[in-house]
C-alpha cells in the first residue's frame, strides 16, 4: 500500500467515526416513531423510565394502531389529501408543461422577458403571501373547498422552469419533421414533447406532490372546517387533543411520512430523464 | 415546502441554452408578419393558464396585502397599521426573536452542513447510505417531524430519560423560555442540515481531485486544503445555501405552531407565527398584512446583502 492510499484510508476511518453516529442520530427520532406506532398506545410511556431497550422496542408488536387510525377520523383527512395531491399534480403538470412549451419552443417576441417575470414571481415564497391570499380566496368563495386547496399548486414556477430546461434540449429537428408531416403546435406538444419528457415530467410532478403533501399553513388558513381537514392538519390536531392516543398519532405520522418516501423510491430511476434522442443526431 | 423543489432546480438548472434557430429566411415580408402574429397568439394561448394562475395567486394577494396594510377599513392611504404593529411590543418582540433565531440558526446549520459535506465526500464505505440517512428527515413532512419531537422533548419524554440514564440532568426543553427557542433550533436543524449538506456535497464533488493531490504533494494539511481548495470550490453552492437557508428560516411556522405556539412567555414567537395569530386568532387582517409586508421587505434586504457579501464568480 503506498503512502497516499494509507493516508486516505486513515482519513476515511476518521470520517467514519463522524458519519456513522451523525447518520444514526438523524435516524433515531423516526425509528423511535416507527417503533412507537407498532406498540399499544399505553405501552409508549410505560417504559420510559429508566431508559432501556424496552423504551425503544415494543414488548407487544401490533398493527392495531394502523387499523384503528384508518377506520377513524384520520381516514377522511387522508382521502382529502390524496384528492388534493392527485388533482394538483395533474392540473399543475398540464398548466406548467403548456407554459414551458410556449417558453421553450414557440419563438415570439418578448419570450425571455415573459419567462423572467414568471420565474421571479413564482419564486416569492408562498408562505409569505398565504395570509393575504386566504382573505382573497374567502371573498371568492374558495374557502373550505377542494379547489381552494388545489389552486396554489397550479402554475408552479419551479415546475415550469424545470420543464422548459428539458424541452430546450429536445432537438428542434424533431418538431420540424413533425410540422412537415402536418402537425400543429398543439400536436407537436402532445405527440412529441410530452412523450419524450417523461423523466422531467416525473420530476415536476414530484415538486408539486411534495409541495401539497407537506402543506400545513395553507390548509390551516383556507380550510378551517373539519370536513375539509387534510392529513397534516389532522395530525397536528391529534397532538393538541387532550387524552390523545399516542399509538395512533405515531401511526398517522409514520403513514404520512412513508407515502412520499415510497413514491420517491419508486420514481427515483425516472429522474435521470431518459430522453430519446434516437430520432436525430445533433 | 419550496426547499425540495430547489433540489430539482439545481439538478436541471445547468442545462445549456441551445442557440436559437434563425427565422426562416427569404419568406415574403407580409407572410412573415402574419406568421409572426399567429405565433404570438399561439404562445399566448399556451401561456394563458399559467398567466391566470400567476395573476390570481401572486399579483392579487400582493395587491390585497398592500391595500389592507395601507387601509383603515374605509379608505386607503394611511400608515396607521404600520404604526400600530411597530408600537406593539408583541410584534417588535417577535421581530427580535426572529432575528436572534436567524443569527443563531443560519451559521449553525451552514457550518454543520459544510462540515458534514466535507466528511461525507471522503472515501468511506457505504457513503451513500450515511448520506441518505442524514437526508431522510427532510423527506418527512415538517408537521410530522414536529409531532415526533413534541413527544421526544416532553419533560418525561425519551430524550430526558436517555440523558438521565447517562447521569445528565433532564432539560425543560419546551416549557422553559431559556430552552424553548433552542429546542426549535434543534428540530429545524435536524430537518435542515442534511438537506443543505446535499447541495454542498454536490459542489465538493465537482472540485477536481487533482487539486487535492497537488496540494498534498506540496504538504498542505487538512485545514489548508479546506481553506484554499474546498471553500473557494463550493462558493456558488454556498451562496445558494446561504440565501435559501436564510429565507427558509425566516418562514419557519409548523414547528412553532406544533411545539410551543409561540410560548412559553412568547420566547419562540417567530414572525410567521405572529402573523398567523394576527390573521387567524385575532382576525386582524390589516395588521397581519402590514406585518407580512415588513417580513417581505426584510427578506429582500437580507438576501440582497448576502449577494453583495459573497460575489460568486460568473
Amino acid at each position: 500500500m503506498d503512502n497516499t492510499t494509507l493516508r486516505e484510508s486513515r482519513a476515511g476511518r476518521r470520517a467514519m467515526f463522524i458519519a456513522v453516529p451523525v447518520a444514526l442520530l438523524s435516524l433515531a427520532p423516526l425509528f423511535w416513531a416507527l417503533m412507537s406506532s407498532l406498540r399499544p398506545g399505553r405501552e409508549i410511556f410505560a417504559n420510559l423510565h429508566p431508559f432501556t431497550l424496552r423504551t425503544v422496542f415494543p414488548e407487544v408488536w401490533t398493527l392495531q394502531n394502523y387499523a384503528e387510525l384508518l377506520s377513524g377520523n384520520f381516514r377522511p383527512a387522508l382521502i382529502n389529501t390524496l384528492v388534493v395531491v392527485v388533482c394538483s399534480v395533474v392540473g399543475g403538470i398540464l398548466v406548467a408543461s403548456l407554459a414551458a412549451y410556449a417558453l421553450a419552443v414557440i419563438e415570439f417576441p418578448g419570450r425571455t422577458a415573459v419567462f423572467g417575470v414568471m420565474v421571479v414571481s413564482f419564486l416569492v415564497p408562498f408562505e409569505a403571501i398565504a395570509i393575504p391570499l386566504s382573505s382573497t380566496f374567502r371573498d371568492w368563495g374558495l374557502a373550505n373547498s377542494y379547489l381552494g386547496l388545489i389552486l396554489p399548486a397550479i402554475g408552479n414556477g419551479l415546475a415550469i422552469f424545470n420543464l422548459r430546461q428539458f424541452f430546450l434540449n429536445i432537438p428542434q429537428s424533431l418538431a420540424e419533421a413533425a410540422r412537415v408531416d402536418g402537425l400543429g403546435y398543439f400536436g407537436i406538444y402532445r405527440k412529441i414533447y410530452m412523450p419524450l419528457s417523461r423523466g422531467a415530467l416525473v420530476g415536476s410532478a414530484l415538486i408539486i406532490f411534495v409541495f401539497q403533501w407537506q402543506a400545513f399553513l395553507w390548509p390551516l388558513l383556507n380550510s378551517p372546517s373539519p370536513r375539509m381537514r387534510v392529513a397534516t392538519v389532522a395530525i397536528a390536531d391529534f397532538a393538541q387533543e387532550s387524552g390523545v392516543d399516542y399509538g395512533q398519532m405515531f401511526a398517522a405520522a409514520i403513514l404520512t411520512a412513508a407515502i412520499p418516501l415510497i413514491l420517491l423510491l419508486i420514481f427515483q430511476r425516472q429522474f435521470g430523464g431518459s430522453m430519446a434522442t434516437s430520432g436525430s443526431k445533433e | 415546502m419550496s426547499g425540495n423543489a430547489a433540489g430539482m432546480l439545481s439538478r436541471h438548472g445547468s442545462t445549456p441554452f441551445p442557440a436559437d434557430k434563425g427565422r426562416a429566411a427569404g419568406a415574403p415580408a407580409v407572410r412573415r408578419r402574419t406568421r409572426h402574429w399567429r405565433r404570438w397568439v399561439t404562445a399566448a394561448v399556451f401561456l394563458l393558464p399559467a398567466f391566470v394562475a400567476l395573476l390570481m395567486l401572486r399579483v392579487v394577494p400582493t395587491v390585497e396585502a398592500v391595500t389592507l396594510a395601507l387601509g383603515d377599513g374605509e379608505r386607503v392611504g394611511t400608515w396607521e397599521n404600520f404604526e400600530a404593529i411597530f408600537t406593539d411590543p408583541l410584534f417588535t418582540g417577535s421581530l427580535r426573536t426572529t432575528l436572534l433565531f436567524g443569527v443563531i440558526i443560519n451559521p449553525l446549520q451552514i457550518a454543520l452542513a459544510l462540515f458534514l459535506a466535507v466528511v461525507l465526500t471522503q472515501r468511506i464505505p457505504l457513503v451513500g447510505l450515511w448520506r441518505t440517512l442524514i437526508l431522510l428527515p427532510v423527506a418527512v413532512p415538517q408537521v410530522v417531524s414536529a409531532i415526533v419531537w413534541l413527544v421526544l422533548l416532553r419533560p418525561d419524554g425519551p430524550l430526558n430519560s436517555f440523558l438521565e440514564r447517562f447521569g445528565m440532568p433532564s432539560v425543560p426543553w419546551l416549557i422553559n423560555p431559556r430552552y424553548a427557542l433552542w429546542s426549535i433550533i434543534i428540530v429545524c436543524s435536524w430537518v435542515g442540515v442534511g438537506y443543505w449538506m446535499t447541495f454542498l456535497v454536490a459542489g465538493i464533488q465537482e472540485i477536481p481531485r487533482s487539486l487535492y493531490e497537488a496540494a498534498e504533494i506540496d504538504g498542505a494539511g487538512t485545514l489548508r486544503r479546506f481553506r484554499h481548495i474546498t471553500l473557494p470550490g463550493v462558493r456558488r453552492q454556498l451562496l445558494f445555501v446561504l440565501v435559501a437557508d436564510t429565507v427558509a428560516n425566516f418562514l419557519v411556522f409548523a414547528p412553532v405552531r406544533i411545539l410551543t405556539q409561540g410560548g412559553p412567555a412568547r420566547s419562540t414567537d417567530l414572525v410567521m407565527h405572529n402573523i398567523f395569530e394576527r390573521a387567524y386568532t385575532l382576525g386582524d387582517l390589516q395588521s397581519a398584512s402590514a406585518a407580512t409586508i415588513v417580513l417581505v421587505l426584510i427578506l429582500l434586504v437580507v438576501v440582497s446583502i448576502q449577494f453583495r457579501l459573497l460575489p460568486g464568480k460568473e
